[in-house]
């Protein structure tokens, strides 16, 4: 079968080639050679001589070693001289160059390149051509196996150890080309960049000169060196990287650029289009490859990964392809600034709702949410909750952070993850209830969300004990994100609402119904005028909120206040009927409260003069005349008192000051000086208070301290003495009297009712470990008006303490009870 | 969520008496809280001398531990109960028996208790700690007309006459006896 004479050899030797061949040996080796090394640059009839080659040997019925052949052909030469050549020829010129020399040395590299191999995909194509006519059938491979395994080849000897000069000189080829392209494309669009490229300066498509502008040569150039690297099928290997790397430079620095520190406008739709012109430089890298249809790029499916704005463009894979890559970059870039950037967005909210709504629709493509909760935590911890934030201030933050998170996820889980450092720390502040129901009542400066969001409509019920009933469809049912924290609340109790966020910090709404009482009290007490519309209000919006029952006592409070303006006129009236002799000295007016709904009021000794008294004891009869079985009891250091006072050669008129300074300054009516003891004595308040409230009549320079502690009526304000006023501290004795409840006195409630039930569990159970006594407190303390949060270290501490005390024994690792008696 | 902690046999006991009190899951979710806040109650009252805790993460099965009272022969004693509220709490009474053996008239050798309030006197208005409280009144006070344990009773009646260390003797004579019939 074997066929081939001596002639036939010759003839092959003939085109600087042999065929060394052993007819005897059962393998055959062939080795054609096409050409020496040092063939001259190629001419049409290289390409014949393969293709001549390849039908000598068809001819002689060698036809199943066709593939073979042209592939170990192939081999050699693209070992031996044409990958050399192309890398010397890249690297040629080796530096100094102008970057568009350095865009033709590539180019001419690679047209290089396609005219060596050119034969061999002649070859190829020619053999490819008679397996179709079934002429034959090389090593029994399928047409498109042979022309994979040379382009295999091909790739496999040229890429096998590329110098970083091809990454290089490619990079910076499409780098120019795409600036280029979207100088040509999108003038309008980029008006900043074209605005410092002025028109006889420098092209801000190539940046030179503009005379020797050579953007349509890049243009050119690109088409063909992708028409070129698709036709050796390197487009993928040689192109992808450089320009997946510019594609993340870009986008990474136009979003520097346009979006670092703006949050108040959307970028999605913006960058959509910047991407889809993006889109056409890559059609134009692609080109060729677009055009036919490689079988080796799997199809992608064809969803945008955006609303798009042209959709239905791209109509090649490899473009869909890059376009889904495209988005994804863009949304990674962008959540990464985003996360970096969301402590400043959720202070900004609601002003940056349209960060917010990027990010979040960036963030369901991308797989970065717990990078954003670690983040937000830490940038929580770093910025918010240390030492030098004023309480209100984390409130403030903390409630943007729900208003911004529950937009960002609704199912509420990175709220709920990443706040939990802030509540933690809130627990730990003294104030925080306070500034929480100063919130809720308006009377915080600068905190107007919490008044509002109290006043909103539909408010949601706090109800604080879980119920086991689920009013929802169990279809309806979704599973939480995979980063929820597993706690016994479910999601449905994955609460957003605000106040009920907030309230919920210490776990019981009676500490601050509580605080709001002490609160309205307060307030109820300074103003002295009677009028509580405004706390009405409040109230029956807290009602809504609390329920009915909370507020009860801030109601009775309330109308406590009602019923004493109406008291107090109907005495007036009656005093308004007695004879011109009978009026009473002073006007006295009485907020009359129920001892019982109001909080302990602060007691302090202080005994007013005659007047005042008097006054008071016929207060108290016309009281008792017109409520059967009640009197007053007076609270004389509670009140304001305003008077004039009258001196030689000036008068004040209308000073409002507080019951001890009218005592002070009336005893000097009688008598124009005192000594401190004798005040103190006189108004059986201590002698330091006495000298802090004498400071106010000082200040307005009534009286006047001299040698031995006496205080003298200063009846000719002088000057000097004005002078020496206006050094004078201000009178600091405005302490408010707070009633609430502290912080360590609520905690010591906690830990009283926690040890009851650790020694009820252990006196029933025995032994329990620490573990266990923790689950079994979690579980059971769940109802009730105290605090029921406590963490196992916390509850360690606790139990240790008891058993120094004696309380409480520890023993492998158990605790129990000691022995009664 | 309390239900999903609850033990399986609880869920079908309380399954079976839906029958018959028309229970209903809502009705489950407040025989929970009920039983909670009745815990709270116990343990804010600090009542010397009974307690109560859930034996597990069971709401519905508790232990509870009654000393017996000063002045009578079960003063030093400590009696441990069971307690098991079934799914109609508060309408039914809950199971209630002793664990530590109890030579008493109304106790029986099984640990059963015959007390009124238990049974037909059951109401809605009992809890936890007037049982608890009302079981320790028993062992002081028993009902002597309608004996579980006819051998205490008997012994109780004569125990006038007797000296109480004699007694005491006795009882003690017998609580061994009974624990080990046990």
């Amino acid at each position: 079968m074997w066929n081939l004479n001596q002639r036939d050899l010759d003839n092959l030797d003939c085109s600087g080639s042999f065929l060394h061949f052993h007819p005897a040996a059962s393998f055959v080796r062939t080795e054609l050679c096409v050409w020496g090394c040092q063939v001259s640059p190629g001419g049409s009839g290289s390409d014949q001589t393969v293709v001549d080659s390849l039908a000598l040997l068809s001819a002689h019925g060698l036809d199943q070693l066709l593939g073979s052949w042209l592939l170990e052909t192939l081999q050699m030469r693209l070992s031996s001289c044409v990958v050399p050549e192309f890398w010397s020829g890249l690297k040629q010129p080796e530096n100094e160059v102008e970057e568009r020399d350095r865009a033709w040395v590539l180019l001419t590299a690679f047209r290089t390149l396609l005219d060596r191999l050119d034969p061999f995909l002649g070859g190829l194509e020619r053999l490819r051509t008679w397996q179709a006519e079934g002429r034959c059938s090389p090593c029994g491979t399928k047409p498109g196996g042979l022309q994979d395994r040379a382009f295999t080849i091909i790739r496999a000897l040229l890429l096998f150890s590329p110098s970083p000069v091809l990454q290089e000189r490619v990079l910076e080829f499409y780098s120019r080309t795409f600036s280029v392209y979207m100088n040509q494309e999108g003038e309008a669009e980029d008006g900043g960049d074209a605005a410092d490229g002025p028109e006889g300066g420098v092209c801000p498509g190539c940046s030179i000169q503009m005379g020797q502008c050579w953007c349509r040569e890049a243009l050119e150039q690109l088409q063909e060196l992708s028409h070129i690297l698709s036709k050796l099928q390197l487009l993928e290997w040689v192109s992808s990287k450089a320009v997946t790397f510019i594609l993340h430079k870009l986008i990474e620095q136009r979003m520097e650029q346009h979006c670092r520190g703006e949050y108040e406008r959307s970028f999605l739709l913006e960058f959509q289009e910047w991407l889809e012109l993006v889109l056409g430089w890559l059609s134009k890298v692609f080109a060729s490859e677009a055009d036919r249809d490689p079988p080796s790029v799997p199809s992608v499916p064809s969803v945008p990964s955006t609303p798009s704005v042209q959709d239905g463009q791209p109509s090649s894979p490899i473009l869909k392809q890059w376009r889904c890559h495209m988005h994804q970059f863009f949304c990674r870039i962008y959540v990464n600034m985003r996360i970096d950037e969301l402590f400043s967005i959720i202070r900004d909210f609601p002003e940056s709702k349209a960060a917010i709504e990027d990010l979040k629709f960036c963030l369901e493509r991308t797989n970065q949410r717990q990078q954003l909760l670690t983040s937000l935590k830490s940038a929580f911890e770093s910025r918010l909750l240390h030492p030098g934030v004023h309480t209100s201030d984390i409130l403030t933050v903390y409630i943007s952070a729900i208003k911004a998170l529950r937009e960002l996820d609704p199912s509420m889980v990175i709220l709920q993850v990443a706040c939990q450092p802030i509540r933690k720390y809130l627990r730990t502040r003294e104030d925080t209830v306070r500034q929480i129901v100063a919130g809720l009542t308006g009377d915080a400066e600068g905190c107007t969300d919490l008044a509002s969001e109290l006043s909103r409509g539909d408010p949601v019920t706090l109800e604080m004990q879980e119920s086991d009933e689920e009013g929802n469809d169990p279809e309806d049912w979704t599973p939480d994100p995979t980063d929820a924290v597993p706690d016994k609340t479910g999601s449905k109790r994955r609460s957003s609402d605000i106040i009920s966020l907030l309230v919920s910090i210490y776990g019981s709404k009676d500490i601050f119904i509580d605080e709001y009482r002490a609160v309205l009290a307060d307030r109820l007490l300074h103003q002295l005028n009677y009028n509580t519309a405004r706390e009405i209000r409040n109230v029956e919006l807290l009602k809504l909120r609390f329920g009915e029952s909370h507020m009860h006592y801030c109601e009775v409070m309330l109308k406590d206040m009602a019923d004493s303006r109406r008291i107090n006129s109907n005495i007036r009236e009656e005093e308004s009927r007695l004879g011109e002799d009978e009026q009473p000295p002073l006007s006295l007016s009485a907020i009359i409260l129920s001892s019982e709904f109001w909080p302990t009021l602060k007691e302090e000794k202080l005994e007013l003069p005659p007047v005042v008294c008097q006054a008071m004891e016929d207060y108290t009869h016309r009281y008792e005349k017109l409520k059967a079985m009640r009197t007053l009891s007076w609270k004389p250091h509670l009140g304001s008192v305003t008077l004039d006072v009258e001196l030689e050669d000036r008068t004040l008129t209308h000073l409002t000051v507080s019951p001890i300074h009218a005592a002070i300054i009336l005893h000097f009516q009688d008598k124009s000086s005192w000594t401190l003891e004798e005040l103190s004595v006189k108004l059986g308040a201590p002698k330091e208070l006495v000298h802090r409230k004498l400071a106010l009549w000082q200040q307005h320079g009534v009286l006047r301290e001299e040698a031995g502690g006496r205080y003298y009526v200063v009846e000719r304000g002088s000057s000097k003495e004005k002078m020496e006023r206006s050094v004078m501290l201000i009178d600091s004795d405005e302490e408010r009297d707070s009633n609430t409840t502290t912080q360590s006195e609520q905690r010591e409630e906690k830990l009283q009712l926690f040890w009851a039930y650790i020694q009820a569990m252990l006196t029933n159970l025995d032994s329990m470990t620490l573990d266990r006594i923790h689950s079994m407190l979690r579980m059971f303390v769940a109802t009730g008006p105290v605090v029921t949060e406590m963490d196992v270290n916390e509850l360690e501490a606790f139990l240790q303490r008891k058993v120094r005390e004696h309380q409480l024994m520890m023993s492998a690792g158990v605790y129990r009870l000691p022995k009664s008696n | 969520m309390a239900s999903q902690n609850m033990d399986p046999a609880a869920a079908s006991s309380t399954a079976a008496l839906k029958g018959n009190t028309s229970g209903t899951t809502s009705a489950k979710g407040s025989v929970t809280k009920r039983l909670q806040q009745e815990l709270m109650t116990l343990m804010m009252s600090g009542d010397k001398g009974i307690s109560a805790f859930p034996e597990s993460d069971n709401l519905f099965k508790w232990r509870g531990t009654i000393e017996g009272p000063r002045g009578t022969v079960y003063e030093g004693l400590q009696f441990r109960l069971s307690l098991e509220f079934p799914g109609g709490y508060p309408y039914r009474a809950p199971d209630v028996k002793f664990v530590t053996p109890c030579f008493h008239p109304n106790v029986d050798e099984q640990g059963f208790i015959c007390l009124d309030i238990l049974k037909d006197k059951w109401s809605a208005l009992y809890d936890v700690r007037s049982i608890l409280l009302s079981i320790q009144s028993l062992l002081g006070e028993p009902n002597n007309e309608s004996p579980l344990n006819p051998t205490a009773a008997e012994l109780w009646d004569n125990q006038e006459g007797e000296s109480h260390g004699i007694y005491k003797g006795t009882r003690i004579d017998l609580w061994h006896h009974q624990g080990f019939l046990l």
